[in-house]
């Protein structure tokens, strides 16, 4: 193939470069839900909500 | 009028401000924007020689010769925009795509004797795009030559109805295939 | 204004508002990234392979037209990124939408990014094409401008401690730059330049062979949609910090007037 390096290259870069931002919007967003996780009073509700529910379920 | 309505005039006036504005310094710098001349502006200018300039064009079909200069190899060819043209000789190695009937930019001098000297040479590729085979079936069924010119317009490679090559030219392809 | 003007204004802010609502957002969001994360994968992915192994060379330019499946994806992307930004920035200045101002800042880097894949797989196949890396000419010139605004837009949108007026000067700064998105567009057509001119047009057929255009197709869509989960996935987890910042304040208030309370 001519041009082979200038070919390799770009093809790298149009790999490299989206996949960089892809990979830090994904940890980053992960990151962000587990905080909010953590605070959310909403969804500690819910989640209280939820366990009262299966316990209610557990009781005959 | 609600602010938003008036949020939104007031963008759009601002809009056609900045877009009139920059319309006329776009085209005050007319001249400096632009990267080359032809040789009909060189003809009608006659620029001073000695003054760097760009020059762009096609390569006049049966105008290259390949001489020596001392050791190293010199090329003399014309270019050409149609309706005039200029000689131009470069010393040194010409880019890959340089070819009779390729546009290319010198980039030199005017000689006091008329001819173009160039310092560099840069290949301008065309915005049509064929794999090898059609052009080589192409110019086989005489449909077209490159170095005479632009390829066939790009309406005729296309039947619209079916979004596919025409008939001909796919013809052209197998036999361009089957040929060489 | 009349009556009437108005009435045909309402429509439009309700239906624009429907999508500021976070929560709704989020949900949303949710369910459309992994399908703009996968489809995009695909297509890329089939789109690359197709242009490096499948695709025929050029007749003029050899294998150096494989760099188009690249090249051609990262410059729409570059101008349609700018574009997003300044959509988003007529939403945030006209009708204070609380999500363009976050897509807006979310799409700033993302777009200098593509700008720059851009401008580089360019100088990659200007040097052994034309024998230059970089020529002054229209058409270059105004996509290093576009860089440029990318990298204002980044800068300004991030420069104030109250971030409401860093919304308002990048949103102003995104539509005075919009004016260079129809000169990179036309640079082609209103100056001689050495970058060729438009393959394709909305009018005219395209000038490439179909066995050049399937694979280019698939990369450029491939690349929409990858370009489109990234700013999702970047404005989801903005959103989600938003709620963090402000639920973190809320209870710092709350302690505040504990405090005051109990003195």
């Amino acid at each position: 193939m001519t041009f082979l390096p200038y070919v390799a290259a770009s093809y790298t870069l149009g790999v490299v470069v989206p996949a960089g931002f892809a990979l830090a919007a994904w940890r980053r967003m992960r990151g962000a839900s587990a905080r909010l996780a953590a605070i959310d009073p909403r969804r500690a509700r819910r989640a209280a909500a939820a366990d009262a529910r299966s316990q209610a379920e557990d009781r005959p | 009028m609600t602010r938003k309505r008036r949020r939104l005039y007031l963008l759009l006036a601002c809009a056609v401000g900045v877009g009139s504005a920059s319309a006329l310094a776009l085209s005050a710098f007319q001249s400096s924007l632009t990267f080359f001349v032809t040789p009909t502006q060189i003809a009608q200018k006659d620029p001073p020689p000695g003054q760097v300039l760009r020059l762009g064009g096609l390569v006049q079909q049966g105008s290259v010769r390949h001489v020596m200069d001392g050791t190293e190899p010199e090329a003399l060819f014309r270019v050409t925009d149609g309706k005039s043209s200029v000689m131009v000789d470069y010393v040194g190695v010409l880019p890959d795509l340089f070819r009779e009937g390729q546009g290319i930019v010198a980039i030199g001098s005017i000689r006091p004797n008329g001819t173009f000297r160039a310092s560099e040479v840069l290949a301008k590729h065309d915005s049509d795009y064929m794999p090898k085979e059609v052009v080589a079936a192409l110019k086989k069924s005489g449909h077209w030559n490159p170095a005479a010119g632009q390829p066939p317009p790009a309406a005729t490679w296309w039947d619209k109805s079916k979004f596919k090559p025409v008939d001909a030219m796919r013809q052209a392809a197998g036999t361009g295939r089957t040929g060489g | 204004m009349t009556v009437d003007a108005t009435a045909s204004l309402a429509p439009p802010r309700r239906n624009l508002h429907r999508f500021a609502n976070p929560g709704r957002f989020l949900r949303l969001a949710g369910v459309v990234l992994p399908y703009l994360a996968i489809g995009g994968l695909v297509l890329t992915t089939i789109g690359l392979v197709w242009g490096m192994f499948f695709s025929p060379a050029d007749w003029q330019q050899g294998d150096a037209v494989r760099i188009m499946y690249v090249h051609v994806p990262a410059a729409w992307l570059a101008s349609a990124g700018y574009a997003g930004i300044a959509a988003c920035s007529v939403a945030s200045l006209v009708w204070r939408h609380p999500l363009a101002d976050l897509a807006a800042q979310e799409i700033g880097p993302v777009g200098a990014g593509f700008t720059a894949v851009c401008l580089i797989t360019g100088s990659l196949w200007g040097k052994p094409m034309w024998g230059a890396w970089w020529v002054w000419d229209a058409r270059l010139t105004s996509v290093l401008v576009l860089f440029f605004l990318y990298l204002g837009h980044i800068a300004l949108i991030r420069a104030f401690d109250n971030p409401e007026r860093g919304y308002r000067a990048g949103a102003i700064l995104a539509l005075v730059g919009a004016v260079d998105l129809p000169i990179i567009k036309f640079s082609v057509d209103w100056w001689h330049t050495l970058h060729q001119g438009n393959t394709f047009s909305l009018t005219g057929a395209p000038h490439m062979y179909i066995s050049m255009l399937w694979p280019l197709l698939f990369t450029t869509l491939g690349y929409s949609l990858v370009f489109a989960a990234i700013v999702t996935a970047r404005l989801r987890a903005a959103v989600m910090e938003r709620r963090i910042r402000a639920l973190l304040l809320a209870r710092v208030d709350e302690r505040g007037v504990a405090e005051r309370v109990a003195a």
